[in-house]
């Protein structure tokens, strides 16, 4: 699979060389969770812009709002104040069917603990997206075969996940975050649970994927994954800080 | 005592001097009371009949023949009856009280030895043979009973199962701590034969309840003092027993299972 | 997809899977029994009266038809009034008694019919003759059985005992014309036919022009409800039944089975519909992490309630296909209980297959393994992705 064919792949039309958009764009965001009778204040107003094509880092200690940002941006949870614009498009007032429908052609997800399908195979598993966007068997099999193939798992499409090491899952699980070739890729600790060498695979595809035109935005602790994005977004305290 | 089908009845002009006694359900659906009179006969409309006043309301007894039948019971003098219906002096029956069971069966014997013309039998065994009705339903039910159980069989075994299965990561977590299979698997029968007995309660109580509602309900409904719906020792036994020996079963079966696969595959890893 | 996941699902857990599907296969047993059985007896009583085509029954006022002893009077009577109304085609009148047949050193007591062969209503010739003559008698297998008597033999036949004098009343030698089957006979009831006036003339003085019971068929383009009406007011001594009146009358008696098969019915498929709950709860309970991330990587709620609720119809379908089996099975050896059940015919099915119970069975555990469901797949849908992925993370 050559670079140009990815790129035609896994970029998304409108891209402009001279002027990227902001692909991302939060303003004043953030999050409140109620804890018994008081209110934790997880995002206390982040303000920030992604651009198309960017590899993007989010840093800093646990509790510190990384994954809430994650998941404002994910359009899996709402903000209490300000808002998150996608591709221009403000995600943080989606009702349900929305948002729902939003994640499914917009976002790709990759979850530290994989989160594969276990009674699914992994061509099935990068296929459930198609199916629920629609696409015909023989396109989305064809597609989950090229995806499998361009995370280095063409000989392993009819294995079960127990049947996969973790890093070859969670290579599926990039493959299935790629399948409705999102907007942007979001990415919770996805070396969280892989060892040095298997991560640093990880890593490697990451920057691959970012290469080949894939918008990729990642939490992390891991020094090493941290270092290998464009850019670093250090949080603490639900602020973001200077790095 | 004898019995007759009581075939008519109607307003009378003529006073009787005899008096009768008639059923509960009879003296309810006719609106009869004590001290009315009325026309028995042994034909339907016939001309004739005996003018009777009726001299007392019986409780019916609990007997499992009639269930089915709506019949109505009067009773009336021997002499009466055996006019009415011209059977001269013949009766259908005589009822002999006896000391004790000895007794009874040496009664037996001496008057099917002695008898001619008749046969003497045990009350026992006239009660089975009119309550051919009863035994068939009780057929039935048991036959119902017994799919019932395998049901319940299937259902606790599947609950247990479940149950057992929830505590995956905790027999994992158990595991990985150090605690040896044996201490595993006999926590999770003891809390599996727990629960069965609890259940088992419950259900003993809920049984018992909804036996009190049946009896009530088909009381009134054929109008008897028959107990439709009794919780015995040996039902009441059964019942713990079976929930007792499947839920240790399936908790035995299921944690054995779980304490053979590796803790971490429990966590799914 | 949705139907992979599911199917998947089901297999991910095979024992329990199984063992569900058994519970609902024996839940649903129990269902169609009990569907067949509130329908089955009162159809098959229906077929029952109307399979000779009489429509009404007469029988002495207040009483129903060879429920008591009582007979009418003047026979020939009513059926020379009833023959008067140009809507009724058929009469046929019917006596009742006992008879008792000496075989060597014993007694056989066996019930008999007097009817009128050229328009009996009562039972189908199995072999031989039927009793047109009056010293003809035809009779069922249970009572050649009990008599070792065969057609041609002649029987020495009484119609009343003295236990007194041990002798026999209105006895008659009559010969053995052929075997019959009782359309309304009771389980294992030894009974024979002989000609009414045969019958009559056996009873003594008393009566020789009575009869227990008269069938009536009309034109099929009368009335019945009309007849039964006219009958009533010219004939008073009499009840006239119709085959809607005997059916009441039978859902009376029977109301007992009709209440049971209701309550277990409505048991079984609470049994049922509890299984497949509690095993889909469970599913989903176990699967809530999946779930999450289903609905993260753009799910919908719907596809995802779908996917569940497949599972349970699944269990339900297969459960119920395997308890249709099971129930005819069952309902064949409770029918062969029931039918001894005394006083009713042992012809009538309690339990009479209808393709209507089947899909009435099918359509309700269907209906049950939805709501099964629907419920923990739409809550486990609904839930907050973020806190629900972040909760198991934790777990």
């Amino acid at each position: 699979m050559t670079l140009a064919r990815e790129k035609a792949v896994f970029s998304w039309a409108g891209y402009d060389d001279e002027a990227p958009p902001p692909v991302v764009e939060a303003r004043d965001l953030a999050r409140d969770y109620p804890f018994g009778a008081e209110r934790v204040h997880a995002l206390r107003g982040v303000t920030f812009a992604i651009t198309e094509g960017e590899y993007i880092a989010i840093a800093g200690p646990s509790g510190c709002g990384k994954s809430t940002l994650l998941n404002l941006i994910g359009v899996i949870d709402h903000p209490t104040r300000g808002e998150v614009c996608i591709r221009g498009q403000n995600v943080g007032g989606m009702r349900d069917r929305e948002a729902t429908a939003f994640r499914l052609r917009n976002i790709g997800f990759v979850f530290q603990r994989f989160y594969l399908m276990p009674t699914l195979s992994a061509r099935e598993n990068v296929e459930l997206p198609m199916a629920e966007a629609g696409i015909a068997r023989v396109e989305r099999a064809a597609r989950a075969r090229e995806l499998l193939s361009y995370v280095g798992l063409e000989a392993r499409e009819r294995h079960r996940p127990a049947q996969l090491s973790g890093g070859e899952q969670q290579r599926v699980a990039i493959a299935r975050a790629l399948a409705n070739r999102p907007a942007i890729l979001l990415a919770d600790e996805p070396t969280g649970e892989l060892d040095a060498k298997t991560g640093a695979e990880i890593i490697g595809l990451f920057g691959r994927l970012n290469a080949d035109g894939t918008t990729v935005i990642v939490v992390t602790h891991d020094e090493d994954l941290a270092s290998s994005a464009h850019r670093k977004i250090h949080m603490r305290d639900g602020v973001i800080v200077p790095g | 005592m004898i019995v007759l089908l009581f075939t008519a009845l109607g307003l009378v002009q003529q006073p009787a001097p005899r008096t009768i006694a008639i059923d509960e359900r009879l003296a309810a659906d006719a609106g009869i009371s004590i001290g009315d009179r009325v026309i028995v006969s042994t034909r339907p409309n016939a001309k004739g009949g005996d003018t009777v006043v009726v001299s007392g309301i019986v409780k019916r007894g609990a007997d499992p023949s009639e269930i089915a039948r709506s019949e109505y019971k009067i009773r009336m003098h021997l002499d009466q009856l055996q006019s009415l219906a011209g059977y001269g002096d013949r009766v259908d029956r005589f009822a002999v009280a006896t000391r004790d069971k000895a007794a009874t069966e040496s009664a037996l014997a001496a008057i099917n030895a002695a008898a001619f013309g008749f046969e003497a039998h045990r009350s026992r065994d006239i009660a089975v043979g009119t309550s051919k009705t009863f035994q068939v339903v009780s057929r039935f039910h048991k036959a119902i009973g017994l799919i019932t159980i395998v049901a319940s069989a299937i259902f606790l075994l599947c609950v247990m199962l479940l149950k057992v299965e929830e505590r995956r990561r905790d027999v994992a977590a158990l595991r990985l701590m150090g605690i040896s299979r044996t201490t595993v698997v006999k926590a999770v029968v003891a809390e599996a034969a727990l629960l069965a007995l609890v259940g088992s309660a419950l259900g003993i109580g809920i049984g018992w309840a909804a036996s009190q509602f049946i009896n009530w309900y088909y009381q009134g409904v054929y109008r008897t003092p028959l107990h439709f719906s009794v919780i015995t020792a040996d039902i009441v036994t059964l019942a713990v027993t079976l929930s007792l020996v499947l839920g240790i079963g399936a908790g035995l079966l299921a944690s054995l299972r779980l304490v053979r696969t590796p803790p971490l595959a429990l966590f799914g890893r | 997809m949705r139907f992979t996941l599911a199917w998947a699902s089901l297999r991910r857990h095979g024992t329990r899977t199984l063992l569900a599907i058994l519970g609902v296969a024996v839940a649903a047993a129990m269902l169609l029994d009990m569907v067949m059985m509130s329908t089955g007896m009162r159809e098959s009583f229906r077929e029952l009266l109307l399979s000779r085509g009489y429509q009404l029954r007469l029988a002495p006022k207040g009483t129903l038809p060879f429920d008591t002893d009582a007979t009418m009077e003047s026979a020939s009577r009513i059926t020379a009034t009833l023959r008067t109304n140009p809507s009724i085609v058929t009469v046929s009148a019917v006596l009742g008694g006992t008879i008792h047949v000496p075989t060597g050193n014993r007694v056989v007591t066996s019930a008999a019919l007097g009817v009128d062969p050229a328009v009996q209503g009562d039972y189908e010739l199995l072999s031989g003759r039927d009793p047109v003559g009056s010293n003809s008698i035809a009779a069922n297998d249970e009572f050649l059985a009990a008599t070792g008597a065969t057609t041609g033999d002649t029987l020495d036949v009484a119609t009343g005992y003295d236990p007194q004098l041990r002798t026999y009343a209105g006895s008659m030698r009559l010969v053995l014309t052929g075997r019959v089957r009782f359309l309304y006979g009771a389980a294992n009831q030894l009974a024979t036919v002989m000609r009414l006036e045969t019958l009559q003339k056996m009873g003594g003085a008393d009566r020789t022009d009575d009869a227990s019971l008269f069938m009536i068929r009309v034109r099929t383009d009368a009335e019945v409800e009309a007849a039964r009406a006219w009958v009533e007011l010219n004939i008073p001594d009499v009840s006239a039944i119709s085959t809607a009146t005997a059916l009441a009358e039978v859902d009376k008696r029977l109301r007992y089975f009709r209440q049971l098969a209701v309550i277990l019915g409505t048991v079984s498929l609470f049994v049922g519909f509890l299984l497949v709950t509690t095993l889909v709860t469970v599913s989903v309970n176990e699967r809530i992490g999946e779930i999450a991330v289903m609905r993260a990587l753009g799910v919908s709620k719907k596809h995802v309630v779908q996917q569940i609720v497949i599972e349970g119809v699944a269990i339900s379908l297969a459960g119920a296909i395997g308890g249709l089996a099971l129930g005819l099975v069952t309902a064949k050896y409770l029918n062969g209980i029931l039918s001894s059940f005394p006083g009713l015919p042992s012809a009538i099915d309690f339990f009479l297959f209808q393709p209507k119970s089947a899909w009435t069975a099918l359509g309700l555990l269907t209906i049950s393994g939805i709501a099964a469901g629907v419920y923990p797949s739409f809550r486990a849908a609904s839930l907050p992705i973020a806190t629900t992925l972040r909760e198991d993370a934790i777990a």
